[in-house]
């Protein structure tokens, strides 16, 4: 397959097997909590006091039970939500809203109907001031890189939960963010789909070395697809335990589930949460 | 897949063969006498023949300068209010309860206080037909508005979209089909109420048309104006239901 | 209550307030004879519904609403049912409502007039006509997106085709029904002004523009309000009466989009 390079600074062209380039924080997370208010005078604490540090070219997951705000999380750092107490940075300046160097990927897809598939990828070009032309070729290219040349004109409702997907993603790597939000975004596919959409990330996570947040409630895909696993409990939100994930990379998926190493990261994350069950109930 | 097709339009037409032939057997067994129900041969005949009459073509312009008046004007004030309540808190305040004590008001009572603060010229019925027109417009744009999915603003935001044109380029699209759906509401009613208008006071329009001919028992004259006010409303709402495919062509189940 | 949610349930009252002030003032500025103030209008308001033969005249207009409307309601509701769960009477009807729906079903008051002269029969039927096809619209929608599983499900424990329609379908699309008659009673009210007003033989509408030709300008007024009020009174009980009778079925969220 052709590598296709989006990026034109220096950092993201780090060679996959030499290693990283020196760390630097990313994402900052600061004394963080998000209290909601529900009905009436009743509030629920959804986060509390999280610190956080995301290294620039990270792929790290959060995993949790529902309603353990891994969500908020994500969203608080997107910008879309503010947080009650404490700040969120990025490349060392506080968030105060969504900008295009976090670029969200949901599970809803979140494609715009009345566009089609080609209108959609061009979408973040073009409000970031790219010509016409040259933001068409640059959305043509992304849309080969996530395997769906040929379905330029189609528009979403004629397309597999997958290949919407696939649009998303490429919508979003169109404007080139630096972080990418992805908020359970293969929960609504068949495990045929989710599987090969897994390994297609993958594939450009290695090509691109973009920072990931990566929610999930599956511990198996976090453990297949990070540098790192945030484990957060629930009520209050927090986090229970960080794990690193010290299993070579480019990840061969066939490899890894007859490694013992990957079997027990599974078994020893799911202790995690369900230890976090008991203590709720 | 076809035959099934033409099964059920031949179905459709049954019933309004059946109407037409009811219509005239009434007439050919003597049950109503031709002073009060004219054969349909006659009505579409005088119908037909009407078509290259310069006055019922003035009243069919004169009715449709209303109509369009009226109902674009609904349409510009619903989207634009309907948006507004849609994504400002303190509009929606104000919005909301007014609404909700000018929805259900019959508006067509309103109808002598406009003929005596705007006359009985054109103002008087498109402002009649616009008040009326208004409020589905309104509310389906206000419903579809809120109910846009959180997650498409924020794709939007994050791509870089400033919060001011998320206003046009994702909630007005994103709402498109219920505004549409608004607007055939809208349109039907201003349909009816155009004519009604011209019924109660005017001097020309397809209303001022049945009236004039009720006043004189020229019972053809009566059915013509009816004819044509229906097949009106229903080029106008095909008109609106081909703008409607072209528009939410992306949208799943039109 | 809280103060807040006080505001919020008086807020149509200051709504009203504040379109009458702004009335009062418009008519103030305009200054002519024809448009009389806020307060002339109420003023008036008394007068008419003291009137014995007007009153009397309200309530026959009412009362005939009445009967057309639940006329109408039982004609339209198993009609729409059927519609929607047999393909075959959708397709028979629906050319038909296509033809009847533009056209003003007040107009047809000089024509059946004509036929059943002034009476309570052509006013009635009139008001039937005007209501029946948004209930019919609606019902007919409510009943296609019936889940059909749910009538899987009751064909499975035993029931009949009548029975699932009755126990099933009724229910299912009962809050898209009271949406239609929702429409339908205002369809009602503004059936029978326009066709009183047209027919000008007695009733609501007629004293509206008997008042309109004789120059009594503040009758005129008062006379809108009275009207419009009764709008707002039915409308509002109806929504009480739908409230109550489908609580179950999910409330329309109107939280204003966060953006801004």
């Amino acid at each position: 397959m052709q590598v296709v390079s989006l990026r034109s600074d220096a950092h993201a062209e780090s060679d996959p097997l030499s290693g990283r380039k020196p760390a630097s924080a990313m994402i900052e997370i600061e004394h963080v909590s998000q209290r909601f208010q529900t009905s009436g005078k009743q509030s629920h604490l959804a986060l509390s006091d999280i610190n956080l540090t995301i290294e620039d070219g990270a792929f790290v997951s959060i995993l949790g039970p529902s309603g353990c705000g891994k969500s908020t999380l994500l969203y608080i750092v997107g910008g879309f939500v503010q947080p009650t107490d404490g700040v969120a940075k990025v490349k060392g300046k506080a968030i105060t809203g969504p900008g295009p160097d976090r670029g969200p990927v949901f599970q809803e897809f979140a494609l715009f109907p009345w566009k089609n598939v080609l209108g959609n990828v061009m979408y973040g070009l073009r409000q970031q001031g790219v010509k016409k032309a040259e933001a068409e070729a640059r959305g043509r290219k992304l849309l080969e890189m996530v395997g769906l040349k040929g379905y330029e004109n189609f528009y979403p409702k004629e397309l597999s939960g997958g290949m919407k997907q696939r649009v998303a993603i490429a919508r979003t790597l169109a404007y080139d963010p630096a972080v990418l939000l992805m908020d359970e975004p293969f929960g609504a596919l068949d495990a045929h789909t989710r599987t090969r959409l897994q390994n297609d990330l993958l594939d450009i996570w290695d090509r691109q070395r973009k920072t990931v947040l990566f929610v999930t409630h599956s511990v198996e895909e976090a453990v297949y697809l990070s540098d790192k696993v945030i484990v957060m409990s629930r009520s209050p939100g927090s986090i229970k335990e960080i794990v690193d994930i010290d299993l070579p990379r480019p990840r061969k998926r066939a490899d890894l589930l007859l490694d013992a190493r990957f079997q027990k990261y599974i078994v020893d994350i799911e202790k995690m949460i369900d230890d976090g069950g008991k203590d709720d109930l | 897949m076809n035959q099934e097709r033409i099964n059920s339009v031949l179905l459709g037409i049954t019933p309004i063969v059946l109407f037409i032939a009811l219509w005239q057997s009434l007439i050919s067994f003597g049950f109503a006498p031709t002073s009060l129900l004219p054969p349909p041969g006659a009505v579409f005949g005088k119908l037909a023949k009407d078509f290259f009459n310069g006055d019922f073509l003035h009243d069919i312009a004169a009715t449709l300068i209303r109509l369009f008046a009226g109902f674009g004007i609904a349409v510009v004030v619903g989207v634009f209010i309907g948006l507004a309540a849609a994504v400002s808190p303190a509009v929606n305040a104000v919005v909301k309860p007014l609404v909700r004590v000018l929805a259900p008001i019959p508006k067509i009572a309103l109808y002598p206080a406009l003929l005596l603060i705007l006359g009985f010229d054109h103002a008087s019925k498109i402002t009649l037909v616009t008040a009326d027109a208004l409020f589905p417009i309104l509310l389906s744009t206000y419903y579809g508005a809120s109910m846009v999915e959180q997650k498409l603003i924020w794709s939007a935001m994050a791509a870089g979209t400033p919060r001011w044109q998320i206003l046009f380029k994702v909630v007005l699209p994103a709402a498109m089909p219920s505004i549409l759906t608004g607007c055939r509401i809208g349109l039907v009613i201003s349909c009816i109420v155009v004519f009604l208008a011209e019924m109660i006071t005017s001097t020309d329009g397809l209303g001022h048309m049945l009236v004039q001919a009720a006043r004189t028992f020229q019972t053809v004259d009566m059915f013509v104006p009816l004819i044509m006010i229906s097949m009106l409303g229903l080029i106008l709402n095909s008109l609106l239901h081909w703008l409607r495919s072209y528009l939410l062509r992306g949208f799943p189940e039109v | 209550m809280t103060a807040r949610g006080v505001l919020k349930t008086l807020s149509p009252l200051f709504a009203c307030i504040g379109l009458l002030c702004v009335w009062q003032v418009a008519s103030l500025r305009l200054d002519t004879e024809s448009f009389p103030t806020a307060l002339e209008a109420i003023k008036a308001i008394p007068s008419i519904l003291g009137d014995k033969g007007s009153l009397l005249n309200i309530l026959d207009s009412i009362r005939r609403m009445a009967i057309g409307l639940v006329l109408a309601v039982m004609f339209s509701i198993p009609l729409g049912l059927l519609m929607g769960r047999i393909k075959a009477v959708a397709s028979f009807f629906n050319p038909l409502m296509m033809i009847i729906y533009p056209v003003p079903k007040a107009a047809l008051m000089p024509i059946i007039m004509l036929w059943m002269g002034v009476g309570d029969v052509s006013k009635i039927l009139v008001i039937f006509l005007g209501v029946s096809l948004p209930i019919i619209y609606h019902a007919f929608q409510g009943s296609k997106a019936v889940e059909e599983k749910m009538l899987w499900s009751g064909a499975a424990m035993g029931m009949s085709a009548p029975m699932r329609m009755l126990r099933i379908v009724l229910p299912a699309a009962l809050p898209e029904i009271l949406t239609g008659c929702r429409t339908g009673l205002v369809l009602a009210l503004i059936t029978m002004i326009t066709s009183e007003m047209i027919a000008r033989q007695s009733g609501a509408g007629n004293i509206l523009f008997n008042s309109l030709d004789m120059a009594q300008y503040d009758t005129v007024f008062a006379m809108i309000l009275i009207i419009g009020a009764m709008g707002i009174v039915f409308d509002a009980a109806f929504e009480k009466l739908r409230l109550s009778l489908v609580r179950w079925s999910q409330p329309r969220d109107d939280m204003p989009l966060s953006f801004t």
